[in-house]
């Protein structure tokens, strides 16, 4: 038998074991405190405290606290424009996932040349936010826009910019949502489909009653995914500029035109952070019970 | 009726022949057994009766029905997978009644779907699992459902495409006594498919050999096992597999023997289309080479392998590797022993060299 180590040699393995952790971790937790905490310390610290901006003479921050908390809550540039981010989401999220799933069930099948239909539908993806916004300009614009003379896709009239601008999303979402679903798709095993083939479902039962239990884990990635872009979705708004009842809530945030001062902005920030952590945990809440992780 | 007849069927992916000018009459309530080794189209043959795969070209029917352009789902036939392709978002019970839900022909209403899905699940011992996930049962069990929801269809022909491959050596045992209950309990016409020539021989009231898409032979397990009709026959079927002594027919001046580098080799049966100078090729199985100081071939020791109540010479004879299949009790031998082999005459068949078929 091999002699067991002592308590103390076992005690300086553990520590050891311990630094060494440490020290692979503290590449990750460097970025995390750069960029997440302190920068959430400090959208805490400024709901809190206004700060003096006069350096000469000295003198501390001064104290806010709660008030300026209620006041920016329940002011209406705030309930405003979380109402234009929350329609923001039902107008992009539902749709591209949609549009994404129609389009991966299309591509989903083995033809010559089906690649680069692959190709085309997933590169979306490939483009940024920005990029798909400057892509939209020229159909949006109002005066040389292709879409122009669409009227409910004007970026200039109330009632129809945020439609405009949410085509935009759309188009990113399905890109999003076809590689996702397509890759879920491609590893249904065959012979399940081939199974409720022989049983009887027609296709469209089949697709329902079958696949989407099947590709559920990935549609509910999506829908998480997609609502937490749609809440922090900033540079369509930032180039796209649509009528003032179109800007949302992180638009109001960061729009430097904006008259808001820096302590409500910074409490607009924490409410944005709580109302996507709850939509958040209330999807996988609602929507985990439906989803089948397979075996 | 529910007969299955492949006339002259082919199949081919783009450019390659899987299934090759296949004529294959299955009978009514016939267990029987496509078998192969893999890639030869056995599979490829089951889903074409299953409507999963096309037909290119030839006639395939089901009972009196042509069944070529007859989608799946409209035929009468359950099939079993080798990865049983359970729903698994489904419990055990909305697995098995499936088919009488999903087909509107075949829709049923609750009582009799009721009444079925428990009959089925009696069958196969799963009343107590029909509220679990199959994610919740053991590969055995698994396989099971798939089976109670083949039942519950009452099709004409079962189709099962290697249903065993996924259990472990005991369950397959014991799985494959059950489906041959469950064929004679129902007396439908089962058609099923694997590499495994122990399944073949156990289960099927036929079988039927094939390799590179075509058919190679059909007959009961014993009438291939005993009389193959080709060279790949005889050394696909049986484990270990029979030896292959090639050589050249003489005259011995009591008649004709095969000279082959080992030494010799006589046949009791009469072969006619066989004279001297005729190259040939002799199978003999393991258990019909003896091992006697007055044989006639030429045997090196190579290893042994002792398998408790018999054990296997593995060896040379000239430039054939040979197995020789001993009991247990036989004298003990050593490897690199160099001993002579007496072949049995009776248990000799000779094959001709070029179209690998049977000569006598």
């Amino acid at each position: 038998m091999a002699t067991r180590p002592s308590p103390g040699r076992a005690s300086g393995r553990r520590a050891r074991d311990s630094l060494l952790a440490a020290s692979f971790l503290a590449p990750a937790f460097a970025v995390f405190a750069v960029f997440a905490y302190y920068p959430l310390y400090r959208l805490v610290y400024l709901s809190l405290y206004r700060p003096n901006r006069n350096t000469f003479i000295g003198g501390s921050d001064e104290w806010i606290g709660g008030s300026n908390i209620i006041d920016s809550l329940t002011s209406s540039t705030f309930l405003r424009s979380l109402a234009v981010t929350a329609k923001f989401a039902v107008l992009t999220v539902p749709m591209g996932i949609i549009l994404g799933v129609l389009l991966a069930v299309a591509a989903d099948r083995k033809l010559r040349g089906i690649r680069i239909f692959q190709t085309i539908f997933s590169s979306t993806v490939a483009s940024s936010v920005a990029v798909a916004s400057v892509v939209f300009f020229t159909l949006l614009q109002p005066e040389a826009g292709l879409w122009r003379n669409v009227s409910w896709l004007s970026i200039k009239q109330p009632g129809s910019a945020l439609v405009a601008i949410s085509t935009t999303a759309v188009w990113q979402n399905a890109g999003l949502t076809f590689v996702i679903v397509l890759a879920a798709l491609q590893a249904l095993p065959s012979e399940v489909r081939e199974a409720a083939e022989l049983d009887g479902y027609g296709p469209v039962r089949r697709f329902f009653r079958i696949t989407v239990p099947l590709i559920s884990p990935a549609l509910l990635f999506l829908a998480v995914v997609l609502v937490i872009h749609a809440l922090q979705a900033y540079a369509q708004f930032e180039i796209l500029k649509p009528t003032n009842d179109a800007q949302p809530l992180l638009y109001k945030i960061a729009d430097p035109e904006g008259v808001e001062t820096i302590s409500s902005r910074a409490v607009y920030s924490l409410g944005l952070f709580v109302v996507s952590l709850i939509v958040s945990i209330a999807q996988f809440g609602l929507l985990e019970r439906r989803v089948h992780y397979g075996e | 009726m529910s007969s299955v007849v492949f006339d002259h069927v082919s199949k081919v992916f783009d450019g390659t022949v899987a299934v090759d000018g296949l004529d294959l009459t299955i009978h009514d309530q016939e267990f029987m057994v496509l078998l192969g080794p893999s890639g030869c189209g056995k599979t490829t043959a089951l889903r074409m009766i299953a409507g999963l795969e096309t037909v290119t070209s030839g006639t395939l029917s089901i009972g009196d029905r042509v069944v070529n352009d007859i989608p799946a789902s409209d035929r009468d036939i359950a099939m079993v997978f080798q990865s049983y392709a359970l729903y698994p978002h489904m419990t055990v019970r909305k697995n098995i009644e499936s088919p009488l839900v999903a087909h509107r022909g075949r829709r049923v209403d609750a009582a009799e779907r009721e009444r079925r899905v428990r009959e089925a699940a009696d069958i196969l011992g799963l009343g107590d699992y029909l509220e679990r996930k199959p994610g919740a049962l053991s590969g055995g069990q698994r396989q099971r459902v798939a089976l109670a929801r083949a039942i519950v269809r009452r099709p004409e022909v079962f189709l099962m495409d290697e249903p065993l491959s996924n259990l472990d050596a005991k369950l397959r045992t014991q799985t494959r006594t059950e489906i041959v209950e469950l064929h004679r309990r129902l007396g439908s016409t089962f058609v099923y498919v694997t590499h495994d020539q122990v399944e073949a021989m156990t289960m099927a009231t036929r079988v039927a050999v094939i390799a590179n898409g075509r058919l190679q032979q059909t007959g009961t397990p014993d009438e291939v096992y005993r009389r193959p009709a080709n060279l790949f026959v005889a050394t696909f079927i049986g484990s270990p597999p029979m030896n292959v002594i090639r050589g050249v027919a003489r005259d011995n001046g009591a008649g004709l023997e095969l000279a082959a580098a080992a030494g010799t080799l006589t046949w009791s049966t009469p072969v006619s289309a066989v004279g001297i100078g005729s190259e040939l090729v002799a199978a003999i199985r393991p258990e019909h080479l003896h091992v006697d100081p007055a044989g006639t071939l030429d045997f090196t020791v190579r290893a042994i392998e002792q398998l408790g109540h018999e054990r296997h010479l593995l060896g040379r004879s000239g430039d054939a590797d040979v197995v020789v299949r001993q009991s247990s009790a036989d004298a003990p031998i050593a490897i690199g022993e160099s001993l002579r082999l007496r072949p049995d005459p009776a248990e000799v068949h000779l094959f001709d060299p070029a179209t690998e078929a049977r000569v006598d």
